[in-house]
């Protein structure tokens, strides 16, 4: 946390802000190559993504070493372009994390960085960048700053535009915060109108029951839920529900038949998870919990979607091994399944869900 | 500041094409200026001209499949947008087996047919309305007429899959007694007739008969749902029955076309009920018993006659001719074949005068009465002739050629065994031209004789036989 003194610095060095890029006024001291234009925005970028990446980004901004042979150059470079790839991923999934934890402010520098190193290595113009370009529209969404999250969007629509061959997957990541972007400017029909294609392209790279797909139709349904439209914001929370229920049982299965027949080989108990990555398991919980307090709120009409949304959250905490969790949702569909005197085999179904809670507690995984 | 002119400008045409090839202003500008100016053509143009959309653009761009898809799922239509992705999957996928099966193959892809996309569109968005609703039967009309649109040979699956789903909704529509669901059992029992599976579809089209019994609805074209029943139901057992025959198990096949007749009999429909008969007719003749084929075969000639249904009766008698000649009452037989062969000629039945003459022929050539069996199989063989139909213009030739040997062979014997020159000379001069032998009047009387002699030495008979067809043969 230094003054830097222009003169001082190697040759060719660019001195400006890591965070705003305005002239710098002051250098990291551990990595030496990082500088800032004020103390504001090296605390956030430490408490961002610097921290993590101070001492990795050394090798890439000073010079190379001097090899003796080609060879020994062509290994160096290579070296250095393997280190980009992995701080580009690196970033980005910080950055990931931060969004859906909802930490949109420290998002910003991480994404910055994935964008910079992008740019970097793949050109001003590649399809690469536009990951990076809707994580910082995200982040700028989650901040209020409308205008900022545009201008990224449209740039990276522009990118996608241009470029001949792009995957359906950011295809459909482009739409989706599009659409989000307009929700944000209550411009429902364009909204819907980007909404839907980001689930035409879902379904094209991952089929239209994938748990990917959820989130547009999720989005989708809100819209129509603000229009007071709720029959058919109705049948699209039912078939979201459907989609993560699906998933989730699966799953279940999956890791229920693994465990059986791990204890007959080692003799030790296998751990539950989701087989999600974070980002994934934050945006389940979200989309999850928002579906139901809508269904809460017209739990008195259909109390079965209710209790379908809540077993659906309980199969979700249990495999994310949050116990506590799971039995409140558990407890609680138990109790709406008494209230509106549901069938003996609903609550009998419950009832089963808790006693596996149950038996996990008294054999706490170690 | 403008620095565009008003809107309404007349300009001579060569002016107006030159401006355009002009810089907007001349001179430079600074940059600013540039930007604040540039501000003011967008709002201009957005004013004065009404350029494309946004949708308008992406219409043009994107295919038409993709649009459609969007158009669906921006109404919140995300059921048949999930339905339609599946089954254009699906035609990807058959469209690559049947690629790679074939090299020609003509079925376009999906993409490329924009009226059965349109189609897709109109009818899956109505039906999930109407789901939404709870109007059931606008989903199953909407439904349903998607099917009857893809009912053409090529997209047969398709239709299919409609009738399936009809088939599931119609279950849940009970307001109109069930004339629904009787409709779509009569699709599910085609779809199966179709397939093949016969047991399936005879189930479904019991279910179909079961629900239009005693009911008068109709169809589009006006006919009777129950009479439609029948009549399919008629024709499952039928091929199930011919099936079982195949197989040889004659008890089950009779069992069902008994079934199959008392149903007829229920549908009040006279020819139904002829045909039932005489397919269970056919049944027991093929089992052996002929007592009960007779009775049930009369009953259909009965039928036959009161309906003043010549070729029924034709085909009743024939039956009946069949019945009596494996019980081996000819006289009795050759009577009915008799007037067989009235009847089909009275009709121009061809076929049906053919196949009795040959019927008959082979009774006479049974019997040994060359001269009539020859007789009958050159009538049928005349009449195939005049069918030119090659397959039985070549049976019957054969038919006809035996029949001649075992004429000609009588002649030939009794030559033979006369043993004396003239007798030797006509031997000679009929191998030499193989024309037709001249008869000797003396043979005639002498029939009785030669007859016992054939019996005497049959190999001989066989010699002949398989010499003499070719030569016949060869002379038509």
């Amino acid at each position: 946390m230094d003054i830097i003194y222009p003169l001082a610095v190697p040759k060719g060095r660019r001195l400006c802000c890591e965070v705003c890029e305005a002239p710098a006024e002051r250098v990291c001291t551990s990595c030496t190559v990082t500088y800032y234009c004020g103390v504001v925005h090296q605390r956030a970028d430490w408490s961002s993504i610097h921290e993590k990446i101070c001492q990795l980004l050394i090798p890439l901004r000073t010079s190379m070493p001097f090899y003796n042979s080609e060879e020994e150059r062509r290994h160096g470079l290579q070296q250095l372009r393997q280190r980009q790839k992995h701080l580009i991923e690196f970033c980005y999934t910080v950055a990931q994390k931060y969004l859906f934890e909802g930490k949109h402010e420290a998002a910003v520098p991480a994404a910055l960085h994935s964008l910079r190193f992008r740019m970097n290595v793949h050109g001003l113009s590649s399809v690469e960048l536009v990951p990076a370009y809707l994580l910082l529209a995200e982040a700028s969404l989650g901040l209020g700053q409308i205008v900022q999250a545009e201008e990224y969007l449209s740039q990276a629509q522009w990118t996608v535009l241009k470029s001949t061959e792009c995957r359906y997957a950011t295809h459909s990541l482009l739409h989706r915060n599009l659409g989000l972007l307009y929700i944000a400017k209550e411009n429902y029909e364009e909204a819907r109108y980007h909404l839907a294609n980001d689930i035409y392209f879902a379904s094209c790279a991952f089929g239209t029951e994938d748990i990917r797909t959820s989130g547009g139709y999720f989005h989708l349904a809100n819209i129509f839920h603000g229009l007071k439209k709720l029959d058919l914001a109705d049948t699209l929370y039912t078939k979201v529900s459907e989609i993560w229920s699906k998933y989730l049982n699966d799953r279940y299965q999956v890791l229920s038949q693994a465990r059986i027949q791990q204890i007959d080989l080692l003799g030790k108990r296998f751990e539950t998870d989701t087989g999600l990555d974070e980002a994934q398991e934050a945006e389940a919980i979200q989309i999850m919990t928002s579906i139901w307090n809508i269904r809460e709120s017209t739990s008195n009409t259909a109390p079965q979607k209710t209790i379908f949304v809540l077993k659906t959250l309980f199969m979700l905490y249990y495999l994310m091994m949050n116990s506590s969790k799971a039995q409140e949702y558990a407890m609680r569909a138990f109790n709406l399944a008494k209230e509106q005197h549901l069938s003996v085999h609903e609550q009998n179904t419950i009832e089963e869900l808790l006693s596996l809670i149950s038996a996990e507690e008294a054999h706490p995984i170690t | 500041m403008t620095t565009l002119p008003p809107l309404p400008m007349t300009r001579p045409k060569l002016t107006s094409l030159a401006r355009q090839k002009l810089p907007c202003s001349p001179g430079t500008i600074p940059r600013s200026q540039l930007i604040k100016e540039k501000d003011d053509i967008d709002h201009y143009l957005e004013v004065n001209f009404k350029g494309l959309s946004k949708e308008e653009v992406a219409a043009y761009r994107n295919s038409y499949k993709k649009n459609i898809c969007v158009d669906m799922l921006r109404d919140g239509y995300h059921k048949s947008f999930s339905e339609l992705f599946a089954l254009m999957e699906k035609w990807d996928a058959l469209r690559e087996t049947a690629r790679v099966r074939s090299l020609l193959w003509l079925q376009r892809p999906l993409e490329e047919q924009p009226d059965k996309l349109d189609h897709f569109y109109h009818y899956l968005t109505r039906a999930e309305a109407a789901e939404r609703k709870e109007y059931f039967e606008g989903v199953y009309n909407n439904l349903y007429a998607l099917a009857c649109y893809f009912n053409n040979s090529e997209d047969k699956w398709v239709r299919n899959y409609f009738y399936e789903r009809c088939f599931k909704i119609a279950q849940l529509i009970k307001i109109d007694g069930g004339k629904k669901e009787a409709e779509a059992h009569a699709h599910m029992g085609l779809l199966f007739e179709e397939d093949g599976q016969l047991l399936e579809a005879a189930e479904h089209y019991e279910a179909f008969h079961q629900l239009t019994q005693g009911r008068v609805w109709k169809d589009e074209t006006g006919r009777f749902l129950n009479l439609l029943a029948c009549e399919s139901l008629l024709r499952t057992y039928r091929l199930l029955s011919d099936k079982m025959l195949e197989n040889k198990e004659y008890k089950q096949a009779i069992r069902i076309l008994i079934k199959a007749s008392e149903i007829a009999k229920e549908g009040s429909d006279k020819k139904m009920e002829g045909e039932a008969s005489y397919y269970l007719g056919l049944a027991h003749l093929a089992a052996g018993e002929y007592e009960t084929a007779l009775t049930v075969l009369n009953t259909y000639s009965k039928i036959s006659t009161d309906l003043d249904d010549d070729l029924s009766l034709g085909r009743a008698y024939e039956a009946i001719a069949k019945v009596l000649q494996s019980q081996g009452e000819m006289t009795e037989a050759i009577k009915y074949l008799k007037k067989v062969v009235k009847i089909a000629r009275n009709n121009f039945q061809r076929l049906d005068v053919v196949r009795a003459s040959t019927m008959l022929g082979d009774i006479y050539n049974e019997k040994g009465y060359y001269n009539k069996a020859s007789q009958y199989f050159q009538q049928a063989f005349d009449t195939t002739a005049e069918l030119t139909n090659l397959r039985e213009m070549d049976e019957t030739k054969v038919h006809y050629g035996i029949a001649k040997a075992h004429q000609i062979m009588l002649t030939v014997n009794n030559y033979i065994e006369s043993e004396d020159l003239t007798s030797l000379d006509y031997l000679l001069s009929w191998k030499e031209n193989r024309g037709s032998i001249v008869c000797d009047p003396t043979i005639g009387e002498s029939r009785k004789s030669t007859m016992e002699s054939l019996r005497q030495v049959p190999e001989n008979l066989e010699e002949e036989r398989s010499r003499f067809p070719d030569n016949q043969k060869n002379e038509t």
